[in-house]
C-alpha cells in the first residue's frame, strides 16, 4: 500500500515537474511571471484531443506537431504582448496583469469554440496498467512519466552542454554582462519564452490520455505549477524537478489520508510558509537556471 | 486633484447618480447600474491597497467570500440582521488580511511574490469553503432565506432600494479614499521607493497594513451586498479567481492609484460586458469575457496608467505640439 502511494505520487510528480519547468525557465531568464501558463497547457490538451479524435494521431506522437506550433505561438505572444512591457518601471506588475489577461482570453476562447463540456480520449492504453513487484502503475501515466523524464533530460543537456544553453544561462545571470559579450539578449528572451510555452504545450499533450479537458482546466494546474516552482526555488531548474516530485508525493499521501481539497490546502500552506520564511533565498536564487 | 476639487466632483457625481434613481428605468438597466456601482465599490476598495501601494493582489475575492459567507451564515443560523453580519464579516476579513499582510510586509514580500501569495490565500479560502460542506454547503453554495421587503433585514423585492444602498456604500468608500489624503501620499511614496520613503520617516509597514485592512473591510462589505442582492453564493463565483481578476481589471483599465479610476473603469466595462452578455451570451458564452481580456492586454500595453491618465497624455501631446510650432516659427524668423 505504501509503495503504491509512493509510486502513484511519483508518477503524478513527474507530470508536475514538466509542467513547472517551462514556467521556471521563463521566470529564471526573463524575470516575468506567466499567469497564463496553465491556459497554454489547456490549449495543448485541446490540440492533442482534436488531433486524436479527428485525425487519429496518437497523443504521444502529437508532441511532434504541438511542439513546433507552440514555439510559434510563444514567439508571437512574446513579440506582441510581452516585449513592449519589458524594461519599464512597472514591468513586474504589468506583465502579471497582461499574462492574466492572456489566460482569460484563452479560457474564454476555448469556451466559445468548444463549450464547457468535459472531454476525454480513449487510447489503447486507457484502463490498462503494469505490475511491478505488486505495485500497479497506470499505463497512461507511466508513459507520460517516461516522456517527462526524457524531455527534462534533453532540456538539461541543452542548457548545460550547448552554445544556446550557455547563452541562456548567461542572460539569466546578468543581462548587461551578456550583452557586452555579444549575446543578443532579445533573441534569447524570445527563444526562452517560446521554449517555455512549447514545454507546457507538450506537457498538455502527454497528460491528455489521463486527464479531462475543459476550458478552465488550466486554473488547477496553474496553482500547482506555481506552488512547485516556489517550493523548488523560482528560476532553479533542478528545484522544479524535485519540487514536482515532492508535491506529487504530498498530494498522493494527503489524498489517501484526507480529502482532495485538504490536500491542496496543505500544499498551499507549505507554499505560503516558504514564501514567508525564505524570501531572500528564493529571490536571491532567481538568477540560476 | 486637490482634496476639495475631488469632493466637489464626488458631490456632483453623487447627485447625478441619485437622480437616476427617480428615472423610470427598465429592470435590466437598473441591474446594470447596481452591478456597475458594485464593481466601482469593490474597485475602490482594491485600489486602496493595490493601486496606491503597488501591491498587486489577485486574491481579493477571498475577502468578498469571507464577508458574504459570514453575514449569510449569521442570518441563517442566528437570524442576525445582515447589517450587523456585514460588520462582523468585515472584521473577520480584516483578521484574514492581517494573517497574510503582516507576514508579507514583515518579510518584505513584493512584486510577483506578493501576487502569488494573494492568489494562494484565495485558493485556500476557496478550498476550505468547498471542504466545509456541512456548514458552507460545499460547491453547491448557500441561498439566502427569503424575507419580504424589510430594511432591517437588508432584503428588498425591488431593485431601487439595492441601488440606493450600493450608492451609499460607494459614496462612503470614495469619501474615505479622498479623506485619506495623507496616507495615499505615503503609499505612493512607498510604491515608488520604499527605502527613500522610510528614510523620510514614513512608517512603511504601518501604512501598508492600514491600507490593506481598510481594503479588506470594504471588499468584505461588498461581499455582503452581493449575497443580499443575488440571494445565492457559491465558492466558485464568489471566491474564484475570476472575481479577483475582474476587480483588478476595473481598476487597471480605469486608472490604478487614482481616486476616480476604479469608478471610471467600472462605468466603462460593466455596462459593456453586461450588454454583450445579454445580446451574445446565449449564442457564444464567453465572448464578453474574451473581449474583456483583449481590452485588458491592450490597455496594459498602450495605456498602462489607465483611462484616468488620458487627459494628462493628451495635454502633454498638445503642449509638445505647441512647443514644436513655436520652435519652427522661431526658426523662420
Amino acid at each position: 500500500m505504501l509503495l503504491q502511494i509512493i509510486a502513484s505520487g511519483l508518477l503524478l510528480g513527474g507530470i508536475y515537474a514538466l509542467l513547472s519547468v517551462g514556467l521556471n525557465l521563463i521566470f529564471g531568464v526573463i524575470k516575468i511571471v506567466n499567469l497564463a501558463h496553465g491556459d497554454f497547457l489547456m490549449m495543448g490538451m485541446y490540440a492533442t484531443f482534436f488531433l486524436f479524435t479527428l485525425k487519429d494521431v496518437n497523443p504521444y506522437v502529437s508532441v511532434l506537431i504541438v511542439f513546433p506550433a507552440f514555439v510559434l505561438i510563444g514567439v508571437v505572444v512574446f513579440r506582441v504582448i510581452i516585449k513592449p512591457l519589458l524594461g519599464k518601471a512597472e514591468t513586474e506588475v504589468n506583465t502579471i496583469i497582461a499574462t492574466a489577461g492572456v489566460g482569460f482570453v484563452l479560457q474564454n476562447l476555448a469556451l466559445m469554440l468548444w463549450k464547457s463540456d468535459f472531454r476525454a480520449i480513449e487510447t489503447n492504453l486507457t484502463g490498462k496498467s503494469y505490475e511491478f513487484f505488486g505495485v500497479l502503475l497506470s499505463a497512461g501515466r507511466t508513459w507520460t512519466f517516461v516522456i517527462c523524464i526524457i524531455v527534462a533530460l534533453l532540456l538539461y543537456y541543452i542548457l548545460m552542454k550547448t552554445k544556446v544553453g550557455t547563452h541562456i544561462r548567461a542572460v539569466s545571470q546578468d543581462t548587461d554582462a551578456a550583452t557586452l559579450m555579444g549575446i543578443n539578449v532579445n533573441r534569447i528572451y524570445t527563444l526562452t519564452f517560446a521554449a517555455g510555452i512549447a514545454l507546457v504545450g507538450i506537457a498538455g499533450s502527454i497528460i491528455t490520455p489521463t486527464f479531462y479537458v475543459y476550458p478552465t482546466v488550466g486554473l488547477y494546474f496553474n496553482t500547482m505549477a506555481f506552488i512547485i516552482v516556489v517550493l523548488g526555488g523560482l528560476g532553479s531548474f533542478t528545484g522544479a524537478l524535485i519540487g514536482g516530485l515532492l508535491i506529487g508525493l504530498v498530494e498522493s499521501f494527503a489524498g489517501v489520508m484526507a480529502s482532495a481539497e485538504l490536500a491542496q490546502v496543505f500544499s498551499l500552506l507549505i507554499f505560503l510558509i516558504i514564501l514567508f520564511v525564505k524570501p531572500e533565498g528564493i529571490m536571491g536564487k532567481g538568477a540560476r537556471v | 486633484m486637490k482634496q476639495k476639487q475631488s469632493l466637489i466632483v464626488l458631490g456632483i457625481l453623487g447627485v447625478a447618480l441619485l437622480a437616476l434613481y427617480f428615472l423610470p428605468l427598465i429592470v435590466f438597466a437598473k441591474h446594470i447600474l447596481i452591478l456597475t456601482l458594485f464593481y466601482a465599490f469593490l474597485g475602490t476598495g482594491w485600489n486602496l491597497m493595490c493601486g496606491y501601494a503597488g501591491r498587486l493582489s489577485l486574491g481579493h475575492a477571498a475577502f468578498v467570500a469571507v464577508g458574504a459567507y459570514t453575514s449569510i451564515l449569521l442570518f441563517k443560523e442566528f437570524s442576525l440582521t445582515p447589517w450587523l453580519g456585514m460588520l462582523v464579516g468585515g472584521v473577520l476579513a480584516v483578521v484574514v488580511m492581517l494573517l497574510i499582510a503582516w507576514p508579507s510586509f514583515r518579510f518584505g514580500l513584493k512584486g510577483p511574490y506578493f501576487t502569488l501569495a494573494s492568489i494562494a490565500v484565495a485558493e485556500i479560502v476557496h478550498n476550505l469553503l468547498v471542504y466545509g460542506r456541512d456548514i458552507t454547503g460545499g460547491s453547491l453554495g448557500l441561498s439566502l432565506p427569503y424575507v419580504p421587503t424589510s430594511l432591517a433585514q437588508f432584503q428588498f423585492d425591488g431593485k431601487g432600494e439595492y441601488y440606493l444602498v450600493i450608492l451609499v456604500f460607494w459614496l462612503a468608500a470614495m469619501f474615505l479614499t479622498i479623506k485619506m489624503e495623507r496616507t495615499r501620499y505615503y503609499l505612493e511614496a512607498i510604491r515608488e521607493d520604499e527605502d527613500a520613503a522610510s528614510a523620510l520617516g514614513i512608517s512603511v509597514n504601518r501604512n501598508l497594513i492600514i491600507s490593506a485592512c481598510i481594503s479588506a473591510f470594504l471588499v468584505a462589505i461588498g461581499g455582503t451586498f452581493y449575497a443580499q442582492y443575488f440571494r445565492y453564493i457559491d465558492p466558485y463565483s464568489i471566491a474564484g479567481f475570476s472575481l479577483s481578476l475582474n476587480m483588478a481589471l476595473v481598476v487597471v483599465i480605469g486608472g490604478s492609484g487614482t481616486i476616480f479610476g476604479p469608478t471610471i473603469g467600472a462605468f466603462l466595462l460593466i455596462p459593456m460586458t453586461e450588454l454583450l452578455r445579454m445580446s451574445l451570451g446565449a449564442q457564444l458564452p464567453g465572448l464578453h469575457l474574451f473581449l474583456y481580456g483583449i481590452l485588458l492586454v491592450a490597455c496594459v500595453i498602450y495605456l498602462p496608467k489607465g483611462i484616468a491618465s488620458l487627459p494628462g497624455i493628451i495635454k502633454a501631446k498638445r503642449e509638445k505640439k505647441a512647443l514644436q510650432i513655436q520652435q519652427t516659427s522661431e526658426g523662420v524668423q
